[in-house]
């Protein structure tokens, strides 16, 4: 098999957490509970969705019986579990179509029900268009009030008109896994049917920002927000996303988080009328802990050439390069990027929380100094930062100069765009390129989305300033050539 | 006011299609055989009408009872006075009198430089429009040299000069008189050199003063020029409306730059062309001082105001404020 192409790994890399949050969407054009799979990576399914498998033909057999008996542990469990199963529907208040779709579960005997902030978001982001509603095991429906979200684990708390019957139990004390322990995922993949699908508990995964549980079980669309329990019941985590490049690697959110998330709803008098300013609050909690992380210690410096480049190696944080030294060009390129494979979600369309930065050192010793301009100036070239027509960013501001750091010269230029709905984020881009050379160009960014002004600064200044070379060119070595 | 007469039909522009002389009064006009001047046209009686010395020494012309009349301004008459630059319809033909003594217009100064004209301007065009092509393509090209590449952007550069000039030189035969290609060969190529030079002298002087709105408004000055390529385009079809050109020129050229603008604001809400100045040149071009770093980052502080200020307004409402 070819290797996939660096574009598609940068993708995979900067793709939420790496994997796609597991609500199902259905597209407007398409009524009902027409399932449309996500559309890049998801790998369909044998046939399509909600199509009836061909009738077998005259060599085929078809007995039941040659199928493998199904765990008891699973049947066992489903049946005692599909009381307090539920599916949420997000839905259009104009017309109760159904726009998003996944799973959640009511909580011991109470009248609350674990999900995914990522399944009722568009509620809690416009809760003048949109309106939740559950489906049970049995298809009774009814409404259901969002009470609390945590943005930055993907867990939301909401309430409905009926009680559980007490078999999810979400312990008080964490629960103790171990590794290869088998888990049962409960939920709705694809808006199907309810299912449940038995995998086993792999450790905790640490690349993404915030701890999450890795499931060797397969979660599809439409199960986020399940949960995922141990044979004997008890809640060890919630469904909430799959690697799209894996087979059967999936995520759970850790069950302490949602512990802290239900004591919060306990301690609350009654649920807030707007979510913007909360959600803005975690996104800026998350932001502050992301840029002190980040710049904790100074940042790590590689060679590039004569150049010094800053970059943060760490398990959020992770570098790949790449060179174009196969191309057949009169120039050289290499590049290393770092980004974080974890984002966080706000909604469909945006994700934010996120740091990446990446420096190419382009050099050439056989081209014209203006051919080699025309190459630097179309390399440092960025068409648009960001979607110039995104709505939920104000336009960008740049501010533009020749700025001298300890050892190097350079055009640096940031631009800033700041949230509409969340304020005090923004999100900052640096472009930097080196102007020491005419042969030989050093073009450095650095990307932060959803962080504070104050921390926007702080890391660019970081970032900029740790910009270098080695030895200073003397200006007679510059003039020759 | 005496003979030979002389009756001309004339276009809607003006431009006289036929003339014929008649020596004695009085003409008759019409579409029949038995008239001094015959028109062609169906919608003319066979005895139309009849051009008569009245009692003062006026020429007039008289309808001679036809269905259709004699139309002068837009109004139908039983007579019309005739001076020279009178013109009257009679049926779908326009028409005008003038005497032998009618005195015409000085002749106009001749400043059109003859010598430069045909193969010599044509070949300077076609080698400047070359140029081109190659400077382009050298300068972009990062790969190792083929002369293939070179030779198809040659190719192309000089078949886009052949046919934009083309379409000049068929407008110039089609209103002047002669197809004048070499002269449009030689305008494309001066405008396509001039439009290089300006993009990399504006590139130039951005670059080295850190004077960014040189590349940040470069399309308003290539939109001068093309303007301004038009222009002479347009006084070589017809040299004498030079003054009227001017003006046309200079309305498309405004017009040219408020539509980038619009265009500009509505893509990004910006009038610049772009959002920050991309170019990258030699380091000894620079010129201006660099900036600390401390002074970046006061400049980046800066913008919070104009930022915050842009969060509380709708999606769309973005006012100009650089």
């Amino acid at each position: 098999m070819r290797p996939l192409p660096f574009a598609t790994l940068l993708f995979l890399a900067c793709s939420l957490a790496g994997a796609a949050p597991v609500a199902q969407k259905s597209s407007p054009g398409t009524g009902g509970g027409k399932p449309v799979p996500q559309p890049p990576l998801v790998i369909p399914p044998g046939a399509p969705p909600a199509t009836t498998p061909p009738a077998p033909g005259p060599g085929e057999t078809d007995e039941t019986a040659a199928l493998p008996t199904p765990s008891t542990a699973a049947q066992d469990l489903y049946s005692a579990a599909k009381g307090d199963l539920l599916q949420i529907r997000m839905l259009l208040k104009n017309g109760r179509s159904q726009s998003t779709v996944g799973s959640g579960f009511l909580v011991g005997t109470s009248n609350l029900v674990l999900t995914n902030y990522h399944v009722v978001s568009q509620m809690a982001l416009d809760p003048d268009v949109y309106v939740g509603e559950y489906v049970d095991t049995d298809g009774k429906t009814g409404p259901v009030e969002l009470l609390a979200v945590d943005v930055l684990h993907d867990l939301a708390v909401v309430r409905v008109n009926r009680e559980g019957t007490g078999f999810f139990q979400v312990p008080d004390h964490p629960v103790r896994l171990t590794q290869g322990q088998y888990l049962y995922s409960l939920g709705n993949p694809l808006d199907l049917g309810f299912a449940i699908s038995e995998g086993a508990y792999n450790g905790v995964i640490t690349r993404s920002f915030y701890d999450q549980l890795i499931f060797t079980g397969p979660i599809n669309s439409g199960m986020s927000g399940g949960p995922s329990v141990t044979v004997s019941g008890t809640v060890a985590g919630i469904n909430v996303s799959k690697r799209r490049d894996g087979e059967s690697v999936s995520f759970l959110v850790p069950v302490r988080y949602a512990q802290e998330l239900l004591r919060k709803v306990a301690a609350q008098s009654r649920p807030p009328k707007n979510f913007n300013p909360l959600i803005a609050q975690q996104l800026l909690a998350h932001q502050r802990d992301m840029i002190d992380r980040l710049l904790a210690e100074p940042l790590s410096i590689k060679t590039m050439g004569p150049y010094h480049v800053p970059v943060r190696e760490s398990q959020q944080l992770r570098c790949w390069g790449r060179s174009n030294f196969r191309l057949e060009a009169e120039y050289t390129g290499d590049s290393v990027s770092c980004a974080m494979e974890a984002a966080i979600y706000v909604s469909d369309t945006q994700q934010t929380g996120h740091v990446s930065m990446s420096h190419t050192y382009l050099r050439s010793a056989s081209m014209h100094p203006l051919q080699f301009a025309a190459l630097a100036s179309s390399q440092f070239r960025v068409d648009r930062i960001g979607s110039s027509r995104d709505t939920r960013l104000t336009r960008p501001a740049c501010t533009e100069q020749f700025v001298h750091t300890a050892s190097l010269p350079l055009r640096a230029v940031t631009c800033v765009r700041a949230y509409r709905k969340f304020a005090g984020l923004y999100n900052f881009t640096l472009l930097t390129a080196s102007n020491d050379d005419g042969n030989a160009s050093l073009q450095s960014r650095l990307d932060l989305a959803g962080v504070s002004f104050e921390n926007g600064m702080r890391a660019t200044r970081a970032f900029l300033s740790a910009l270098g070379r080695s030895r200073p060119r003397a200006p007679t070595q510059a003039a020759r050539r | 006011m005496s003979g030979p007469w002389f009756i001309e039909t004339l276009a809607r522009n003006g431009d006289v299609l036929q003339r014929s002389r008649v020596d004695t009064l009085p003409i008759r006009l019409g579409r029949g055989y038995d008239n001094e001047f015959i028109i062609d046209d169906d919608y003319v009686a066979a005895s139309h009408a009849r051009i008569v010395m009245d009692a003062a020494g006026r020429l007039v012309l008289r309808d001679q009872g036809s269905r259709n009349g004699i139309i002068h301004r837009g109004k139908r008459l039983p007579e019309v006075v005739l001076s020279g630059d009178t013109v009257v319809r009679i049926g779908h033909t326009s028409l005008r009198v003038r005497a032998a003594s009618f005195p015409v217009a000085p002749e106009l100064a001749d400043r059109t430089f003859h010598r430069w004209e045909g193969a010599l301007p044509g070949a300077a065009g076609v080698l400047l429009t070359g140029c081109f092509a190659l400077f382009a393509r050298w300068l972009s090209d990062t790969q190792y040299f083929e002369f293939v590449r070179y030779f198809e952007a040659l190719a192309w550069g000089v078949g886009a000069a052949l046919l934009w000039s083309g379409a000049w030189a068929f407008a110039n035969r089609l209103f002047g008189r002669h197809a004048r290609l070499g002269r449009h060969l030689f305008v494309f190529g001066c405008g396509l050199a001039a439009l290089a030079a300006t993009a990399l002298l504006a590139a130039t002087i951005a670059y080295a003063f850190s004077l960014e709105a040189f590349t940040h408004y470069a399309s308003h000055a290539a939109t001068l020029l093309v303007a301004g390529m038009i222009y002479f385009h347009l006084c070589t079809v017809k040299p004498q409306n030079r003054r009227r050109y001017r003006w046309i020129a200079a309305g498309m050229a405004v017009l040219g730059s408020s539509l980038i603008l619009i265009f500009n604001l509505q893509r990004s809400g910006r009038l610049a062309d772009e959002l920050y100045m991309a170019v990258l040149l030699p380091p000894e071009v620079r010129v201006s001082q660099d900036h600390g770093i401390d002074e970046f980052m006061r400049e980046v502080e800066g913008m919070k105001e104009s930022l915050d200020r842009g969060r509380g307004r709708k999606p769309g409402e973005d006012e100009l404020e650089d």
